[in-house]
């Protein structure tokens, strides 16, 4: 492995994320799990497990690794006491776009608990971002708790939701009613297929709405966890009729950019 | 950065408790404005009710709809609560709809005990607001008489309107300098914002300690235009200190939005008038849209801010009226915005912070 230079770290509402950079800020080593609420222990698990890949670093205990800068992003980034320092998702999802994919855009960014859009200049600098609010419609909770509802596994939302011919509509962009809507379907004997796709066009009308509320920039990429889910960029492309483009690593973006921003500010921290 | 902690600033208690010992009373005033010195020339000290923020709004709920915005909810139930038996008389200016249907339920349905008296503002346009005003303010001065029994004399008023008039210059004064100032966000608007409720006399006296360290120095930070209602939580204000941004002007209507001048005439109701209308353009006296732009731009502009936080109390309807006009006209002129929501009964939220903080890396 190249030697370390940087480190990022993603403190997601649903997953936690940790990307390791070269000089050259290629991506060399990343770490994903499944967000413990208890952010400070599971922060120290994950700088073990970057002295466990290279053994040649050395880690202090609730300090971080001596002479590599880490950078804290996420709803849980003020809780990274070993931090350099912290800057939110927005500021650190664009520049690991714009490093990934060598332009600007549009990014819509489908978090766990929530999205945003982010609009990114030519040079990677944020000119617009907008957020959703105080509601889980439009994130990937809107989906994981009308997919539980249905019975069906995360896994296969999207399958399942792009085999339907046919689509009914969800009037309620609310988790909560939305549910209701749906058992009110069920109740009715709509088939399975047509609701998910109804749920799914909601979610992306919430988000396109979004995105007209910024100023667009071509093209219009996707990252985050619910990228995972084939239904997002299928039917996100049909609602905006413009080509969406996915990196490799969809989830990472937030971590790899604040690990590009460490690089940059590169302090050793003692 | 130096503290004004040596100052001493008195609280609100300690203000009512102050002002009741020499045989004054109290007046309770809702947002947003209203004639102080019409109030101080019958012994009444003008204390001001923005809610209050954090008080327990279910008495206001059973008598609201749910989209009344949190200070109006908030004020109905602060009349039923022991603080707000220090108050003598009740204020209430007719700002927006919803203040307007706080004065007539608290008139007609659930009065308090206290007198509760109206005030009528001109808005729109194609009328002579002053002649108006001056006409609401002399009906005011009625009322006042009767229930305090008292007729202040036009020179006794005049006295008092040039105390108000004083401190008014000096609160402008604290605006213009606000940069050279050494008070962080928090330090500048706990002062400003006792203005609320501190005799003029003695918030001038207090203004001019601070004026009177003014220095060449700027206040580092990064520079923002603060556009809303007030700043609750004030908690908020520390907030954006530590992510590195500091308010180098605003646009609150419990601030920057009631710099009065001092009026011309020598009438004292007609003065009062003039120095109410001299406030800043807002929806609360039917300003157009290109005015407020306008007003805006100039806070931007003198203060060298680099963007504007629209932040907004949540269901407060001739804010969001007048949002997307305005932010449309900031991005013409590619200034940088932001809109946060918030309810003054809520703490602040992670989300919201991130977005502020997030709008501050964006325009470093």
């Amino acid at each position: 492995m190249a030697e370390i230079r940087a480190l990022g770290i993603d403190v997601g509402s649903t997953t936690a994320k940790m990307v390791a950079i070269d000089g050259w800020g290629n991506m060399i080593w990343h770490f994903l799990e499944q967000a413990d609420p208890r952010v400070d222990e599971q922060v120290e698990w994950f700088l073990l497990s970057v002295q466990e890949a290279n053994p040649e670093l050395t880690y202090y205990p609730g300090k971080g690794v001596e002479g590599i800068p880490l950078v804290a992003t996420g709803y849980g980034r003020k809780l990274v006491q070993q931090a350099t320092r912290q800057v939110t998702e927005i500021t650190c999802h664009a520049r690991g776009m714009y490093r990934e994919m060598g332009h600007g855009g549009t990014l819509v960014d489908i978090g766990g608990q929530d999205s945003k859009v982010i609009g990114i200049g030519p040079k990677g600098e944020v000119v617009d971002f907008s957020m959703n609010d105080k509601c889980a419609a439009g994130t990937g909770r809107f989906l994981e708790d009308t997919a539980n509802r249905l019975g069906v596994p995360l896994v296969r939302l999207g399958e399942v939701t792009l085999s339907a011919s046919e689509e009914v509509s969800i009037s309620s962009t609310c988790t909560v009613f939305a549910e209701s809507e749906v058992v009110s379907l069920i109740a009715h004997g709509v088939p399975l297929q047509p609701i998910l796709k109804g749920l799914h066009r909601s979610l992306i009308k919430r988000i396109v709405a979004m995105i007209r509320s910024v100023s667009f920039i071509s093209p219009l990429m996707l990252s985050g966890g619910v990228v995972r889910n084939p239904a997002i960029p299928v039917m996100l492309e049909d609602e905006m009729n413009e080509k969406v483009i996915v990196p490799k690593f969809p989830q990472l973006m937030g971590a790899y950019g604040a690990a590009l921003i460490a690089l940059e500010l590169y302090e050793p921290k003692f | 950065m130096s503290s004004m902690l040596h100052l001493k600033l008195p609280g609100r208690s300690d203000a009512i408790r102050s002002f009741k010992a020499q045989g004054g009373k109290i007046a309770g005033v809702l947002p947003i404005h209203y004639p102080r010195a019409l109030l101080r020339s019958f012994n009444l000290l003008p204390v001001e009710i923005w809610g209050p923020p954090r008080i327990d709004p279910v008495f206001g709920s059973a008598h609201l709809q749910p989209y009344i915005c949190s200070i109006v909810r908030n004020a109905l139930s602060f009349v039923q609560t022991n603080p707000f038996q220090t108050v003598d008389v009740l204020l209430v200016p007719h700002a927006c709809d919803s203040l307007q249907g706080l004065g007539s339920i608290l008139l007609d349905f659930v009065p308090p005990e206290q007198p509760v008296l109206p005030l009528y503002l001109p808005r729109g346009q194609g009328m002579n607001k002053a002649s108006f005003l001056q006409k609401e303010l002399e009906t005011l001065y009625q009322k006042l008489k009767n229930i305090t029994g008292y007729s202040p004399s036009q020179d006794e008023m005049m006295q008092k309107i040039l105390y108000e008039e004083e401190a008014d210059q000096k609160l402008a004064s604290l605006h213009r300098q606000r940069r050279n100032l050494p008070l962080s966000d928090i330090e500048f608007y706990c002062l400003i914002r006792a203005r609320e409720f501190l005799p003029a006399e003695k918030f001038s006296e207090i203004a001019q300690q601070i004026l009177d360290q003014v220095r060449d120095e700027i206040l580092s930070g990064i520079p923002i235009v603060i556009s809303g209602i007030l700043p609750e939580p004030m908690a908020l204000l520390n907030e954006i200190t530590q992510m590195g941004g500091m308010i180098a002007a605003d646009d609150l209507a419990c601030s920057g939005r009631r710099l009065y001048p001092p009026g011309r005439s020598q009438e004292p109701f007609l003065r009062m008038a003039e120095s109410l209308l001299g406030a800043a353009p807002s929806w609360s006296w039917g300003s157009p849209i290109q005015d407020r732009l306008e007003h805006l731009m100039g806070l931007i502009q003198a203060s060298e801010a680099k963007g504007v936080v629209f932040y907004n109390i949540k269901f407060c309807e001739p804010e969001l009226f007048d949002l997307p006009s305005l932010r449309e006209g900031l991005q013409a002129a590619a200034i940088p915005s932001t809109v946060v929501e918030v309810d003054i009964n809520d703490p602040l939220s992670n989300q919201m912070l991130t977005r502020i903080e997030a709008f501050l890396e964006m325009i470093a």
